[in-house]
């Protein structure tokens, strides 16, 4: 308040970077306007949309805003790809999912870390009436569905060598031919 | 304690999100009055992503993707008041009907356009299918259309509907890209859009097919509004809001703010509310 008429009516900006501030009327708060780049809040105690850190240490030590970072999974066009301070990524996209979108969504294999798009996630695409419980999701890596008894592939679509009937959704069944009778 | 509104002086101005607050520059005709530029409302721990503005009450409305939420405030001082807060993933797009006293927003995450009454009641889903990153959303309340732009990468369109959400039809999907800012001019009739992907400006009148491109090599938009002869866009490159004549299809100014980091959604802060009559009003 440069109208009061002592020597500490201005003060210096409680702002880094020599920052400009801004006192908020009524509230008297003190607002930095002017934060270094990738940084905001209050205090520039926060980071910008699209990138992550904690660049006054306030919990833990200081880590200067970087850009989110989710294994090239997210948009360059979304906003809010990751959270502002752990830097967890939000918008994981190609059927990736986790913290840094570094591996394939539930229902999905591959390597989703890879560069090339046909090496990332792809669909499980368990066969139903092949896997236990008619479920969707398979390993991660080798996308192995888990198959039900005497079922084979690794999307469980079909039965074992001198099995069949896999439309049953029990398993293949033992074909029981005569030895004498079968050619093989 | 919250951080208040600064009051708007009277006449016409863009307000703008930048970095945790929402900033006014005037417009004297159409001239950017760049060193009259100040913050509206300091929201430090927001990141804003739309903003609209509701000529009858004075009202600033914006989205957050921090909390989330869909929130208000009088351009004459007033506290921030948050009206929609829950069911919100990714708020982005925001439009008022000034006419029928209703807010429509989109949700990039949900993939949904929702419609409320402006203090938040009456909430309803208007369409929660075949959208995959919606975002600009326009109304045209004296026709009674509401008009949206999807930017998925895959088919990225523009579409129309009424305001009650039927008649729900695609109006452009062919060579765009990113059309990221949609903004819809009364007085001409027409819908021009600001494409990140094509990095065009183009037109069209939505009852036409006349669609012609008004500036091309543009960098990259996200928000834009048009007023009278001019469209003003907000560029995530440039830092900058970029003003363009309609007419000429020249870049005729650009306002940078002294803070260097993205613009988000711009709108205008009319002195006078259009003229006009709602749609439902008339039948």
């Amino acid at each position: 308040d440069a109208t009061a008429g002592t020597s500490s009516d201005c003060q210096p900006c409680p702002c880094p970077g020599g920052s400009t501030c801004a006192v908020v009327p009524k509230t008297r708060e003190v607002v930095c306007t002017n934060c270094p780049t990738g940084t905001t809040g209050k205090r520039c105690e926060l980071c910008d949309d699209g990138f992550f850190g904690d660049p006054l240490g306030q919990n833990g030590p200081a880590r200067a805003c970087r850009v989110c970072k989710c294994s090239e999974n997210i948009d360059p066009n979304a906003v809010g790809n990751c959270d502002r301070e752990t830097g967890e990524c939000l918008k994981c996209i190609h059927n990736t999912d986790g913290f840094f979108c570094d591996r394939c969504k539930e229902g999905f294999y591959g390597n989703a870390t890879a560069s090339n798009l046909s090496e990332k996630c792809k669909s499980c695409s368990c066969s139903p009436f092949g896997t236990v419980n008619r479920q969707t999701s398979c390993l991660q890596v080798t996308g192995k569905c888990q198959c039900l008894p005497h079922v084979t592939n690794r999307d469980c679509s079909a039965c074992e060598p001198g099995f069949y009937n896999l439309q049953s959704g029990r398993g293949c069944e033992r074909c029981n031919c005569n030895a004498i009778g079968s050619t093989n | 304690p919250r951080p208040d509104v600064q009051p708007l002086p009277p006449g016409t101005h863009l307000l703008f999100a930048q970095s945790g607050k929402i900033e006014h520059v005037p417009l004297e005709g159409y001239d950017v009055k760049k060193d009259q530029a100040k913050a509206v409302l300091h929201l430090p721990e927001k990141v804003v992503i739309g903003v609209a503005y509701d000529c009858v009450e004075k009202m600033v409305y914006w989205t957050d993707i921090t909390t989330p939420a869909i929130s208000r405030a009088s351009v004459q001082g007033g506290e921030p008041t948050p009206i929609i807060t829950a069911d919100l993933e990714s708020p982005e797009g925001i439009a008022v009907d000034h006419l029928g006293r209703t807010l429509f927003w989109t949700d990039s995450m949900r993939d949904r356009i929702e419609v409320a009454s402006l203090d938040g009641t009456k909430r309803r889903v208007l369409f929660d299918t075949d959208l995959v990153n919606p975002r600009a959303i326009i109304a045209d309340p004296v026709h009674g259309y509401l008009y949206w732009a999807d930017w998925n990468r895959q088919a990225p369109k523009i579409e129309a509907s009424y305001m009650d959400g039927t008649n729900r039809k695609v109006l452009v999907k062919d060579d765009l890209g990113l059309p990221n800012a949609l903004t819809y001019d009364p007085q001409s009739s027409l819908l021009c859009w600001a494409d990140a992907g094509t990095h065009k400006v183009e037109c069209m009148n939505p009852t036409r097919s006349d669609r012609r491109t008004v500036l091309e090599g543009i960098q990259y938009p996200f928000s834009m509004v048009s007023f009278g002869k001019n469209l003003y866009y907000t560029d995530w490159k440039r830092d900058a809001v970029v003003v363009v004549d309609r007419a000429t299809g020249k870049e005729s100014d650009q306002f940078q703010p002294q803070k260097r980091s993205r613009l988000y959604g711009i709108a205008t802060a009319y002195a006078q509310c259009p003229t006009g009559r709602n749609y439902c009003a008339v039948n």
